[in-house]
């Protein structure tokens, strides 16, 4: 399989797969954490199940974007049949591509005054 | 205590569903997905409400009939048999088609089909079959009544193996296979030994090719040691048959059974209790029906009543439907177990 390394190749993603990214940012997750984090930024709007989920994993491992993690946290919390995962510069690359991409699609509907009232914060892009 | 009941319920429910998925991605995900499932069963079981569990039911539902379509178009399209593929579905399409443009199909068609597909399904694909003895217990109970998969363990031909799920049958593995001593019963074992094994037992313990066997899923009721039973293969009890003996005389080399080629020789897991290939002689492979997918129901009978049809029997299931189901082990999936080799 072809691993295309330019992040436009990719773009735009499904949204469990921005989400996942998202949700990796900041730190090695396993699944149920993912799937934790992806209910808390979407307000429990986006529960992915567990085939969703690993559908996604599985394409996003293929893609070069994610990557297992061999670290394991804290053992005192750990399980050790849960897997962790962790974002690669290409997934960073890619979820940063495609950040931009949504913040400029904000923008060109903030000029056409799709919003009530314009919030500050959401314009920063990434 | 119902709250945890159903959960466990949804678990192997969900256990069972996660066999729809193509081999190669439950073989990488399976564990997992079952666990993040497990994990958002609690997180409901904290809130407990019906129109929470309704929710989880049907997100689940919803989120394993997409991903199932999707993993398994993958899985087509990554075995390089898309051209076939294609054909197939365009032959299964303009069918389809030609059927639906004259008119939408009747009443009388619509069973029709379904039936087809029933016998269909249940002459090739799978079967139901219940448990008459204790010999698997502990693993497999008197009174389980089980579907058959018949279509891993037959040999499908060069071509059919690329497209269906075929592999051979392993040791460690539960099979259902044709009594060789009467064929019309259908008997469901362990596999111990495949051709070219080397077994023999010492005190009760397997000694394959050598290796000493720890078997975690057998069970052991009689303390006292028998001579063939628990030393196999010694000379042959009162009750081996024919076959056994013929076994024992043409296949036992310097104290050792030595599988041939084409046979298999099994062992039920209720080891005291247990009439198998110590006593009746090996199974040939083309006996062999198929794995027990899942137990879809167990009933608390004795024997005799599975063994026979009678009015009795149904007149006990009608009164007792209830209290003598074994609901814990409906959806019960019987694994099959490699032996680990003792140090």
């Amino acid at each position: 399989m072809s691993k295309p390394s330019i992040p436009e190749d990719l773009l735009p993603l499904t949204p469990p797969v921005f989400h996942i990214l998202v949700a990796l940012c900041d730190e090695e997750r396993h699944g149920y954490g993912i799937m934790q984090d992806v209910a808390r930024q979407t307000g429990d709007a986006l529960q992915l199940g567990p085939g969703t989920l690993y559908g996604c994993l599985k394409r996003m491992l293929a893609a070069g974007m994610v990557e297992e993690s061999d670290v394991r946290p804290d053992p005192a919390i750990d399980d050790e049949r849960r897997r962790y995962y962790r974002m690669t510069p290409l997934g960073r690359r890619v979820v940063r591509a495609e950040a931009q991409r949504l913040a400029n699609a904000v923008t060109a509907a903030r000029t056409r005054r799709l919003f009530d009232r314009p919030k500050a914060g959401v314009t920063g892009g990434v | 205590m119902p709250q945890s009941l159903l959960m466990r319920w949804f678990c192997r429910l969900y256990l069972v569903m996660l066999y729809a998925y193509p081999r190669e991605f439950r073989l990488q995900f399976g564990g997992e997905m079952q666990q993040l499932f497990r994990d958002r069963c609690r997180q409901v079981t904290r809130t407990p409400s019906l129109w929470n569990w309704l929710r989880f039911a049907t997100q689940s539902a919803a989120d394993w009939m997409s991903t199932l379509f999707q993993e398994r178009m993958a899985a087509v399209r990554e075995i390089t048999v898309q051209e076939c593929a294609s054909k197939t579905f365009q032959i299964v399409r303009t069918v389809w088609s030609a059927g639906r443009s004259t008119q939408p199909r009747g009443f009388v068609a619509e069973w029709a089909m379904t039936l087809i597909i029933f016998l269909f399904a249940t002459t090739t694909l799978v079967q139901a079959y219940v448990v008459p003895t204790g010999s698997m217990e502990s693993t497999v109970m008197i009174g389980d009544h089980m579907l058959v998969d018949r279509m891993t363990y037959s040999d499908p031909g060069s071509w059919g193996s690329r497209l269906l799920p075929y592999r051979d049958v392993e040791r460690g593995d539960i099979v259902c296979f044709h009594y060789p001593e009467d064929v019309r019963q259908i008997y469901v074992k362990r596999v111990i030994g495949i051709p070219g094994d080397r077994i023999h037992m010492e005190n009760k313990q397997v000694v394959r090719n050598g290796q000493r066997l720890i078997e975690r899923y057998t069970q052991h009721i009689d303390p006292t040691v028998e001579p063939y039973r628990d030393d196999f293969p010694q000379a042959p009890a009162w009750n081996t048959t024919p076959r056994g003996r013929e076994m024992f005389w043409n296949d036992v080399r310097g104290g050792e059974l030595v599988v041939p080629p084409g046979k298999l020789f099994v062992m039920g897991d209720n080891r005291e209790n247990s009439a198998d290939s110590r006593y009746w002689g090996l199974v040939p492979r083309d006996y062999v029906v198929g794995k027990p997918v899942f137990v879809y129901w167990s009933y608390d009978a004795p024997t005799a009543d599975f063994e026979s049809w009678s009015v009795d029997h149904l007149i006990d299931v009608a009164t007792h439907f209830f209290t003598k189901t074994r609901w814990n082990r409906m959806l019960l999936v019987p694994r099959a177990q490699p032996a680990e080799v003792a140090p």
